[in-house]
C-alpha cells in the first residue's frame, strides 16, 4: 500500500512535470503547410499528411506508424517533384517523399544535421539548401541528398532561404540577415537586424530589394547586393513572420496583431490602427483584392488595400501557420483545432464543407 | 494567458532572464543562481517543514505515543481520537511538514517550466517567451536566442556524451547520459543524507522515506533523460543546495551512508550492529 502510494505521488509528479512543458521538451508547434494545385501537405507532430483539395480525402501519411520523428516544417514541393522535409524530432532527418505516394525518394534520409530542421528548405538548381537549427547551412544533391557542403553561420537557422537566383538569402536567430554565395561558399555580406529573425525576406519582383522583419520590432529594406539599409520601419511588436511585397506596398504583421502597409520605396505606413484580432506570426497573403492574414484568436481575415475588412471566417483553434493560396482557395491550418485542415474561398470566405482530420 | 502565467510563470522567466543578461548571459549559471534565489526565499519554509518533520519524528519514540499505539491496535476510530488528542495536547499541528511541501510544489513547477520556457527551443515556445517578457526586459530582443551552452551541454536538449566510434543506442539516442547519473546520484545522496534517524522498526515515515531514496534518484535521472539538460542543472544545484541547507540546520545525517545507516536504531540493535 505504502509503494503503491509512493508510485502513485511519483507518477502524479511525472504527469504534472510533462503536462506543463512536455509540448517544449518533445518539440511541438504549430503545423507546416504547403499545397499545390491539387493537393495540401500538413507537416503536424509525428506525421506528414497529403489531403487532396477538391474534396478533403486523405491521400496519405508519413510515416505509418509513429517514431521519433516530429514534423513543423513547411514541407517543400520542388520543381523535379519531391516534397522535401525535415524533422524536428530526435532522428533529425531531412526526408524527401514522392508527393503522390508518401514513400521516400532518396536512399535515406538525410541525418548530417546536429540539430533539428525548423526551416522550410530552398531548391535551387540541382541543389537543395536546408537550413538547420544547428547554425549551418547544408546543400545537398538534391536528387539524392548526397551532402555537398556545409556552411556554420552560428546561432538557429529557423527561417527558409530564398534566392534571386545567384545569392541565398537567409535569416538568423543570431539578428543577422546573411546572403552567401552557392558557388565560393562564403557570405557575401551580413546585416545586423537588431533582433532575432524568424522569418525569411521577401524580395522584390526586380529582385534589388529584400524586406525583412524582426524581433527587434523592425521592418527593413536591404539593398540585396550589398546588404545596406535603404529604410526602416518601427512596429510595436516582434515581426515574426515573412511580410508579404506587391508591386507598391510591403505588408507585415506583429506578434501583438497589427497590421502594416509599408511603402515599398520610403517604409511610410499607409495603414494607423489595423489590428484584427489576435497576434500574427504567419505571413499575410497576397490576395486580388488586397491581402489576407489569420490570426491567432483563429480568425481568417481578408482586408483590402486600404486595410478595410472584407470578411472573415472563423476557423477555430489558434492559427500560427500562414495561410496559403491554392487556385482561389485559402488554406490554414490551425492548432488545436478539430481538424488539421480547412479551406475557405478567397472570394468570400466561405467554408468549404469538408475539413481534414488526417484519419 | 492563464492565472498561472500571470502569477507564477512569467514572474519566473523574466527575473530568469534579468540574472542571464546581468551576468554576461551564461544560462546555465543563470539557472543555478536563480535556483539559489528560489531556494533562499523557500528557505522559511523549508525550515518550517523540517522543524515539523522533527517533532513527528521524536513522536515516533515518545512513550504515551507508543502505549496509544499498542492499546488501541485494533480500534482504528479510537486510535485516531487518541492521537488527535496527543496532538492538541502537546500543540502539535500533523500537518506542519507537509503543508509547505505543497506550496513548494507549485514553485518547482514554475521554475522548471520558467526554465523551458526561457531557453525556446520551438517556434511556439518562443513565441510563448516572447509574449511573457514584462516591459523593464526592454532589451529582450537583444537577449533572444539566449546562449544555451553551458560546460559541454547545450541546454536547450537532453545531454549526452555521443559513443566512440559513432556507436548508437536506441533507448540512448544522445549518448552516455552524464548528467542524469550525476542528477540521480545527488538526489540519491540528498535524500539519504536528509533522512532522520529513526528508533522505531515500525516507523512508517522511515519506511517511506527509504523507499523514496531509491524511486525519486530514478524518476529524476529519467526525467533528465528525456528533457532538456537546463533542468537537470537545476536538479543538481537543488540537490546540493538543499543538502548545505541541511547542513547548515545540523540536520545533516551522515551515517546514513553507511551499509545499514538508515535501519531504525533498534532494528540494528536486534542485528547485533
Amino acid at each position: 500500500m505504502k509503494r503503491l502510494t509512493l508510485i502513485s505521488f511519483i507518477l502524479l509528479g511525472a504527469i504534472l512535470l510533462g503536462a506543463c512543458s512536455g509540448a517544449a521538451m518533445r518539440g511541438t508547434s504549430w503545423p507546416g503547410l504547403s499545397a499545390d494545385t491539387n493537393n495540401a501537405y500538413i507537416a503536424n507532430g509525428q506525421y506528414i499528411y497529403a489531403a487532396r483539395l477538391s474534396d478533403g480525402t486523405k491521400l496519405w501519411q508519413y510515416p505509418d506508424k509513429a517514431g521519433a520523428q516530429e514534423f513543423f516544417a513547411s514541407p517543400l514541393i520542388t520543381p523535379d517533384g519531391q516534397l522535401i522535409v525535415g524533422s524536428a524530432g530526435t532522428d533529425q532527418g531531412l526526408i524527401s517523399l514522392d508527393p503522390a505516394t508518401g514513400k521516400e525518394k532518396w536512399p535515406a534520409p538525410f541525418t548530417g544535421g546536429k540539430d533539428r530542421w525548423i526551416a522550410q528548405p530552398l531548391a535551387l538548381n540541382d541543389t537543395l539548401y536546408a537550413p538547420n537549427n544547428d547554425g549551418s547551412l547544408y546543400a545537398l544533391k538534391l536528387a539524392t541528398g548526397q551532402l555537398l557542403w556545409s556552411l556554420s553561420i552560428g546561432k538557429p537557422l529557423w527561417g527558409a532561404p530564398v534566392t534571386d537566383g545567384k545569392l541565398i538569402f537567409l535569416t538568423s536567430l543570431d539578428h543577422f540577415l546573411y546572403a552567401i554565395d552557392p558557388g565560393s561558399q562564403k557570405i557575401t555580406w551580413k546585416v545586423d537586424l537588431g533582433g532575432s529573425v524568424a522569418g525569411s525576406p521577401a524580395l522584390s519582383a526586380d529582385k534589388t530589394t529584400l524586406y525583412v522583419g524582426s524581433f527587434g520590432s523592425k521592418v527593413f529594406a536591404i539593398n540585396s547586393a550589398d546588404g545596406s539599409i535603404r529604410w526602416t520601419a518601427k512596429t510595436k511588436a516582434w515581426v515574426w513572420s515573412d511580410p508579404a511585397f506587391n508591386s507598391s506596398n510591403v505588408y507585415a504583421a506583429d506578434i501583438d496583431g497589427q497590421l502594416y502597409s509599408l511603402d515599398a520605396s520610403s517604409g511610410q505606413n499607409s495603414w494607423a490602427n489595423v489590428i484584427p484580432d489576435g497576434p500574427i506570426t504567419g505571413s499575410p497573403l497576397l490576395a486580388t483584392d488586397g491581402v489576407i492574414v489569420a490570426t491567432e484568436s483563429g480568425f481568417v481575415y481578408s482586408l483590402d488595400h486600404n486595410g478595410k475588412v472584407l470578411w472573415s471566417t472563423s476557423v477555430g483553434g489558434k492559427i500560427y501557420t500562414a495561410p496559403i493560396a491554392s487556385g482561389n482557395l485559402v488554406l490554414v491550418a490551425p492548432l488545436g483545432a478539430p481538424y488539421l485542415l480547412y479551406a475557405v474561398n478567397e472570394k468570400d470566405g466561405s467554408m468549404l464543407p469538408w475539413h481534414f482530420d488526417g484519419k | 494567458m492563464s492565472w498561472w502565467d500571470y502569477i507564477i510563470l512569467n514572474p519566473f522567466t523574466n527575473v530568469l532572464l534579468w540574472i542571464y543578461n546581468f551576468i554576461g548571459r551564461d544560462f546555465g549559471l543563470a539557472v543555478i543562481l536563480f535556483t539559489i534565489l528560489i531556494r533562499a526565499i523557500t528557505w522559511p519554509l523549508n525550515a518550517q517543514q523540517l522543524k515539523g518533520a522533527k517533532v513527528m519524528q521524536d513522536l515516533q519514540t515518545d512513550k504515551d505515543w507508543l502505549e496509544i499505539q499498542k492499546k488501541y491496535a485494533k480500534d482504528r476510530e479510537k486510535l485516531a481520537q487518541e492521537q488527535m488528542r496527543v496532538y492538541k495536547e502537546r500543540g502539535i499541528n500533523p500537518f506542519a511538514s507537509c503543508l509547505p511541501t505543497l506550496i513548494q510544489f507549485p514553485i518547482i513547477i514554475g521554475l522548471y517550466q520558467s526554465v523551458t520556457r526561457a531557453l525556446a527551443s520551438t517556434p511556439l515556445t518562443l513565441l510563448q517567451l516572447g509574449r511573457s517578457l514584462y516591459p523593464f526586459m526592454n532589451n529582450a530582443a537583444g537577449l533572444i536566442p539566449l546562449n544555451s551552452h553551458f560546460l559541454w551541454m547545450d541546454l536547450g536538449r537532453p545531454e549526452g556524451i555521443p559513443f566512440p566510434g559513432g556507436f548508437t543506442l536506441s533507448f540512448l539516442p544522445y549518448g552516455f547520459p552524464t548528467l542524469a547519473i550525476v542528477v540521480a546520484f545527488t538526489t540519491y545522496l540528498q535524500t539519504k543524507l536528509t533522512l532522520p534517524p529513526s528508533s522505531n522498526p515500525n516507523d512508517q515515515t522511515a519506511s517511506m522515506n527509504n523507499m523514496m531514496s531509491i524511486y525519486m534518484p530514478l524518476f529524476l535521472g529519467w526525467l533528465v533523460l528525456n528533457y532538456a539538460s537546463g533542468l537537470a542543472i537545476y536538479f543538481v544545484a537543488s540537490n546540493l543546495l538543499g543538502i548545505a541547507q541541511y547542513a547548515m540546520m545540523g540536520r545533516v545525517n551522515w551515517r546514513n551512508l553507511l551499509p545499514g545507516g538508515s535501519k531504525p536504531a533498534s532494528s540494528n540493535a536486534k542485528n547485533g550492529k
